[in-house]
């Protein structure tokens, strides 16, 4: 019994300096394995209208790639991420990303006591951009989305993406 | 015909060179030649205001912030009066609009020319946020944090940057609004990508276990009318980190880390878990 009690609160005093950690300085933090650090980059910016997604161009930049998200798992996740793909289709590089081509819109309060709240808006066109690594193993850069649930109450205009992504656009890095 | 002129850029926070920090630019919208001081000052006051946010107040030596001068023709940006705007349509660079799909407090400028501005003046370049110079409360997101001159609105700038530069989700749980949400009520069971919501409520396995101490329950909080907004204040004291019901334009099915935080409400922190995530992003290009 003491033994346990003492085994939670050694838990608990583990836990409380991880909070602390991630609250207080970032002290020097290895980057993640999965995270080739780059100084060399390849920034894509594409331009959407609904689903037409299209890459209107491709710029090589010496630059610093922050890391990557976990290229692992994914399979069943939701979402919009960007991916570099090996010749082998390996997934090299993966940035999730905030679904660029949604079609609604954040709304924020004119007052600070309000709240930000969504509005559809289905007209939506733009750009977007994804900075990937430059490396020489890198062949793809891929684009997966969630397809907006087509039933229930939250269909059509309001639809927000519900289901696991699914690629949408392959593009091939220019050597 | 350009309504305006890119004057040129200025690096007006220093942390080392461009290649190995993460750089920030902030661009002038709807600024006429004589009111560029104004956006220096402005730019400048944008700058602190981002560095004094934690995380990024202890990542100052990773981060250089840009300013780049586009002059416009005419000052402040179009106010359709189809929005109860004033009809203003004033000749800007980035054509910068309030109104955009008929909501007012939606700011949005062409993009489009923002991002190939700004990749023509730093190459380097990691977030892009467009000042337009106008009193009226707005912004939008995407690839620029578009935000206006009113009282606040940098708020929008620094909610919109968790979602550009970090992948942060949404922590609200409503849609339109708590009231008027249909179809609102479950969030599916795919697991988002995000890194800061959850379906996942298992302790042993959820997304940021490492940071729930034992002694918190989890669920933290649970939302027993799914019909609705969970109305309950905060169980526990601020800052625990657990699982709180209620994320992602969902009222259940979907757990957030805090019961608070930026990515949910303007003019709070970061949630720890948001911190942890830009912290991790950022680590990278602090000096070596």
């Amino acid at each position: 019994m003491v033994a346990r009690k003492s085994a939670r609160k050694s838990k608990a005093r583990k836990a409380a300096k991880k909070i602390s950690k991630a609250r207080k300085a970032p002290a020097k933090a290895k980057a993640s394995k999965t995270s080739p650090v780059s100084n060399k980059a390849v920034r894509l910016t594409f331009s959407y209208d609904g689903d037409d997604v299209k890459l209107l161009s491709q710029q090589r930049t010496e630059m610093t790639v922050p890391p990557s998200d976990a290229v692992k798992g994914y399979g069943k996740y939701k979402g919009f991420w960007a991916e570099l793909r090996s010749a082998s289709d390996k997934p090299l590089y993966r940035t999730v990303m905030h679904n660029p081509t949604k079609n609604d819109a954040e709304v924020f309060p004119e007052s600070p006591g309000e709240g930000i709240s969504r509005q559809p808006a289905p007209k939506r066109k733009g750009v977007f951009v994804v900075v990937v690594p430059d490396t020489d193993k890198g062949e793809d850069v891929i684009l997966c989305r969630s397809t907006p649930a087509t039933k229930g109450p939250a269909r059509g205009i309001r639809a927000l993406a519900s289901e696991p992504a699914e690629e949408i656009r392959r593009f091939k890095l220019k050597k | 015909m350009a309504n305006g002129e890119v004057l040129g850029t200025t690096r007006i926070v220093e942390a080392g060179p461009p290649e190995q920090r993460w750089n920030a630019v902030i661009v002038s919208e709807g600024y006429r030649s004589d009111e560029m001081a104004q956006f220096a000052t402005d730019a400048r006051q944008f700058a602190d205001t981002l560095l004094s946010v934690a995380p990024f107040d202890r990542l100052r030596a990773a981060i250089n912030i840009y300013r780049i001068d586009v002059t416009s023709t005419e000052s402040g940006a179009k106010d359709p009066k189809k929005c109860n705007g004033t009809g203003a349509k004033p000749r800007t660079y980035f054509d910068a609009s309030f109104c955009s799909n008929g909501i007012r407090r939606l700011l949005i400028a062409n993009n489009g020319r923002v991002v190939k501005v700004v990749s023509k003046q730093v190459p380097q370049w990691h977030m892009a946020f467009l000042a337009v110079n106008s009193p009226v409360s707005g912004g939008s997101g995407g690839p620029v944090a578009t935000f206006s001159r009113a009282p606040g609105a940098v708020e929008i700038a620094i909610h919109e940057m968790g979602h550009t530069a970090f992948g942060l989700a949404d922590e609200y749980e409503y849609y339109s609004g708590c009231a008027t949400d249909k179809g609102h009520d479950k969030h599916s069971k795919s697991e988002p990508s995000q890194p800061n919501i959850t379906t996942n409520k298992n302790r042993a396995t959820t997304k940021w276990r490492s940071l729930i101490q034992p002694a918190t329950p989890v669920p933290t909080t649970s939302n027993a009318n799914c019909a609705n907004c969970d109305p309950q204040p905060s169980p526990v004291a601020v800052g625990t980190i657990g699982l709180f019901e209620g994320a992602d334009y969902y009222h259940c099915g979907i757990y957030r880390p805090e019961f608070d935080c930026r990515m949910r409400n303007l003019n709070r922190p970061f949630c720890a878990v948001c911190q942890q995530v830009i912290v991790k992003k950022l680590t990278p290009f602090l000096p070596g």
